[in-house]
This record gives C-alpha cells, structure tokens and sequence, in this order.
C-alpha cells in the first residue's frame, strides 16, 4: 500500500460522525435509516430497543442511532447524547394530532446540554400523503425559529420515495464537518 | 566528490533521521507491542503493521511526510486506545457465553459498588455516584456494541438489568444526595403554545381538543351511540383518526394510509387495509378489526383485535389484549387490499411483542390469542348496529 493511500485510510478512519435518530415513534425513524442503507422497507416492525447502523457516505463513517420510542427506554436517550454530532429530528407530517408532543419532546430535547453544538436536521416526512401539512406549517408548529442554541434545517421528505433525504443528510453532514473536522 | 562518499553521507543522514522519528513516537511502540504480544487481533495487528509502514515511509527525507506521518501517528496512537477498549467484545470474545460471563462480573461489581453507598462519607459519596454512573453506562454500551450476535430477547434481558441498577442507582443517590434532578423529563413546553396549553394535562393528548393543528384532523371525535361510516373515496391513503368515542361502530370501507384510535370505550371499529400503521391509545371494552403494517398499541385494555399484520404488532402498557385473525369481508375488500400495497399472505397477528415484557422465556401476561370460540365469525350485522 502506497503512503498516501495509508495517510487517506487513516484519516478516513476519523472522519467518523454519529448521528442520532429521534423523534415520536411511528414518525419513520427507522424506515428512513433503511432507505438510507438501501434495506427493503416494507417489513419494518416497530422498533424494540435500538438499531444502529454503521455507514459509508461521501468518505465519511456515519454511526447512526435509531432509537425505539418505547417509554421503558426513554430514560436511555439521554445516554446517547454524549458525543453527538448531529440530531436528525424526524416528524410525521401527515400526524397533526401529535405536533403538540412533537413540539414538546424536540424543545425538551434541545435544552439538554450534552447535545449543545450538535447539528439539528428537522426531517418533515411522509410529504408522500395526501393531508401532510406543509413545511411553513410545520416550521410554525414546533416554533423552530425560536432555536437559537444550534444549527438547524427542516427538509421536506418522504422515506416511501426517497425524496430530499439525500440532501438534508448531506447538509447535516457539512454543517458537521465545518464544526469538527480542521482542515490539514 | 566520489560515490561512495555521497552514498555514506546519504545513508548517515536518513538513518539519523529514520532514528530520530523513531525516537518521537516512542509512546506509539510501547502500544504496538502490547498489541504484537500474544494478541488474537488481527485488526489491531493491521493498523501497527500500517504504522510500521507509514513510519518507513516517513523516514524518507521529505519534511512534509514526516511531519504529516508524525501527526497521523499520534492520530494512531488515539485510535490504538480506542481499539483496546473495545478488546471485550473484539472477535474471540463475540459470543454469548462470553458475553453473559463478563456482563454477569461487570454488573455484580455494579451492585457492589451500590452497596457501599450506605457506609460512605457524605463528601466521598458524589464521586462514588459518578463513578457508578460510569461503569453503568459502560456495561449499557457494553450491551449495546455486542447487539449484533445477541438475540433480541436476551438483549432486551440485558438491558433491563442495566436499567434496574441505572434506576437503584439514581434512587439512592436521591436518598443519599440532595442534589437538582436531571432535566430531560421537565418538560418545557414551547412558547407560541404556553398561553393555550398550560393548564392541561400534559399526557393526555385526548384531551388537547383546542390544538390548533385540530381543523387538519379528519376522521370522528366525540361522539356517542352512533354507527359512523366513511368510505374509499374519503379515505384513501389519508391520515384517519378516531377519538372520544364511546359505544359507536364504526366502518372504514376504504384504505386508509394511518389509523389513530384514542380514547375508544365500548366502540367496534370495522376497518379496511391501512397501508402504514395503526395507532391504538387509551381504548377500552373495544372490538377492533383491521390490518396494517404495523400495530403500535398503548394503554389499553380489554380488547379484541382482528388482526393482520404483515410486520409486527406491539403493545405497550396494556392488559387483557386478545388477538385473532382478520376476518372482515365488504364488497371491495379485496381491491382494497391490493390498492394498500399489504401482502395479504403474510399475517403476525398472532406474535405481538411487549415493550414491558423483558423475560425471554416466558409469553407476556399482557395478550393472547383469543379462543377460537370466541371468536366473532362474522361482522356483517355489524355495519349497522351499535355495541350494547
Ligand atoms: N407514506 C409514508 N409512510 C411512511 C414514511 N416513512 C415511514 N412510513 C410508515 O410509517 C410507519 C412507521 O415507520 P417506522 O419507521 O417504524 O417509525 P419509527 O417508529 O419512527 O421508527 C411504517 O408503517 C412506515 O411504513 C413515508 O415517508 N411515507
Ligand atoms: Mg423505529
């Protein structure tokens, strides 16, 4: 092996971020998680405990958590906050009954000060069905411009279709890579 | 000058320069014995071969590689430490046995760590808590980095224990420490709602009637002694929620996309195939009939479900749950089927898990199957008449 294709591997290596998957349950955390590694979608069962996928994206290990939103292991979350590089909020924006938890949860969630810095993505799914509110309404719903502790984006997207999941997890991914790694 | 006077300055300058470099990383070759002695590991043993290589390289005569490979070297050294700390659960040690061994250890030191904490000084007792906390959280990842070879039972078993001491732990250090509590569970509610909400009760959502998002909701709410129906092209693949019923049936000839059922007491709901989920809450005394993909039921208790299911169902903080399969028949069922994209042939309505079951060997009180018996074999009479 050449000496630059080790230095490559190596530095590779680091540029590891994790990410992690929340939000209410039935939102299409773990759907999306699948879609993203290119796993069939249509047998998901509802997430017992957690998934975790370890994968390969634009030369950088993304460790992504996806974590069940069963109410024995809620006190859990709060373990997988250190080290988070990025929070990737996912909403069911045909579910306008829940946005009001919704709200909540995010908010509660945002004050914990072992995520301060890491990068939130609102991912606004199933845009796929008839009756799913719009972005703006979404936006206005969980009162998103009151964050001013991170970063953060909301994307429209559908797990089912697959569309704009690339480009808010691409986004994130830049957001986290200015903050983390230093240019060499 | 001669050529052999050229080639011996050249020799003794990269070799002080090769053994200067050397020198620098001393740290680095203190891992990379440990790591060569008597280790199984072949990825570690990858990484200091690497580093072997990058250090020959870099003992080349060119000052941006050494100092590049320097760096990359302490880079190693990190990733070395972290790979060590990972050695438990590394290749040889990737079985249960070994796992359930080292996690039987881990966590009785857990407890005797806990123990203690009623014969310690008050000025010792924070950094005793901290370091319980850590071994805890460590075990928990413990648990978690070997979930790919633990079967999904035994993991859930796993965690429950590691919650049990997370919880023993947070209690006595309440009782031994009055400190401020953790603040995830305070709830903070968002401003734009504060004025409109404050005053309910924060986990009763049936009861958030003034939610704003409330005119986007489509489906029946409150309402009593009736029999309700909505059809295909009111349904289809929309977002159907059912609330505040109370002795009502109710028939879903269509394909619906989510079905909410909250707060449901004495109702019959006769739904055709949802295409993602059905989301039971608070339904009491309820017959439902229906099919899904997944079934995400909480806080409910005495119903019966008819059941398909091409995923799986769960229940959460139930009781008395019985299931039997789908047995719904309406003119258009069969094209509503294949409209909702579901598998007719696959049905799990006889395996629903429980969040609050962790044992691995013995069924959830919480459901069963529902007699044969007593099964409902027919619901035709149904479509028009309310529950007694
Ligand atoms: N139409 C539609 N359904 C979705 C989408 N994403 C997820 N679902 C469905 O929503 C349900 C819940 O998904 P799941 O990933 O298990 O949610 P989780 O609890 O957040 O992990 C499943 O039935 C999915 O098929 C989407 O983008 N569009
Ligand atoms: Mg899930």
């Amino acid at each position: 092996m050449g000496f630059l294709t080790i230095l490559k591997k190596l530095r590779q290596k680091e540029k590891e971020m994790r990410i992690l998957m929340l939000g209410l349950d039935n939102a299409g955390k773990t759907t999306i998680l699948k879609r993203f590694n290119g796993e069939p979608i249509d047998t998901i069962s509802p997430t017992l405990g957690f998934n975790i996928k370890t994968l390969e994206h634009r030369g950088y290990k993304l460790n992504i958590w996806d974590v069940g939103g069963q109410k024995s292991l809620r006190s859990y979350w709060k373990n997988y906050f250190e080290s988070t590089d990025g929070v990737a909020w996912v909403v069911d924006s045909a579910d306008a009954r829940r946005l009001w938890d919704c709200a909540r949860e995010l908010h509660s969630l945002l004050r914990e000060e072992r995520l301060a810095g890491a990068t939130l993505l609102v991912l606004a799914n199933k845009s796929d069905l008839p009756g799913a509110l719009t972005l703006q309404e979404i936006r206005e719903a969980l009162d998103l411009d009151s964050i001013k502790t991170h970063h953060w984006r909301i994307v429209r997207c559908s797990a089912v279709t697959g569309e704009n999941l690339l480009e808010g997890m691409d986004w994130m991914l830049d957001d986290i890579a200015s903050r983390i790694f230093t240019l060499d | 000058m001669s050529v052999a006077i050229k080639a011996t300055f050249w020799v003794v300058s990269f070799g002080t320069l090769g053994y200067a470099l050397f020198k620098l990383v001393k740290p680095n070759d203190e891992l990379l014995k440990q790591f060569d002695e008597g280790s199984k590991f072949t990825d570690a043993r990858r990484v200091s071969h690497q580093t072997v290589d990058v250090l020959k390289e870099a003992a080349k005569p060119d000052s941006d590689l050494k100092r590049l490979s320097r760096r990359d070297a302490q880079r190693l050294e990190k990733l070395q430490k972290a790979h060590k700390a990972r050695e438990e659960v590394d290749a040889s040690n990737e079985n249960e046995d070994y796992f359930s061994g080292s996690f039987k250890i881990k966590s009785e030191y857990i407890e005797d760590l806990l123990m203690q904490v009623p014969t310690l000084e008050l000025n010792v007792l924070p950094s005793h808590f901290d370091s319980i906390k850590r071994e805890v959280n460590e075990l928990q990842k413990y648990v978690v980095t070997s979930s790919f070879f633990l079967k999904e039972f035994n993991m859930r078993k796993y965690l429950g224990i590691v919650q049990n001491l997370q919880t023993k732990c947070y209690e006595l250090e309440e009782r031994y420490v009055p400190r401020k509590k953790f603040g995830f569970s305070k709830k903070k509610i968002p401003k734009s709602h504060t004025e409109k909400q404050g005053s309910l009760d924060e986990n009763d959502s049936a009861r958030k009637t003034d939610n704003k998002w409330d005119e986007k909701l489509f489906g029946f709410d409150s309402q009593k002694d009736k029999v309700l129906v909505l059809e295909n092209d009111d349904l289809f693949q929309r977002d159907v929620a059912l609330r505040n019923l109370t002795n009502c049936t109710v028939g879903l000839k269509g394909v619906m996309g989510t079905l909410h059922l909250t707060n449901l007491e004495n109702c019959v709901v006769l739904s055709g195939p949802v295409t993602s989920s059905v989301f039971m809450e608070k339904c009491i005394n309820c017959k439902i009939v229906t099919a899904c993909q997944q079934l995400r039921m909480h806080s409910s208790s005495n119903c019966d479900i008819y059941l398909h299911v091409t995923s799986k169902g769960i229940v959460e903080d139930c009781t008395a749950i019985c299931t039997a399969p789908y047995n719904l028949y309406y003119e258009d069922l069969e094209k509503h089927f294949n409209m909702s994209g579901l598998d007719r042939n696959s049905n799990n309505w006889d395996r629903l898990d429980d969040f609050n079951w962790l044992a691995p060997d013995i069924p959830s009180p919480n459901w069963s199957v529902l007699n044969a018996e007593l099964r409902n074999k027919s619901w035709d009479e149904w479509w028009s008449r309310i529950p007694s």
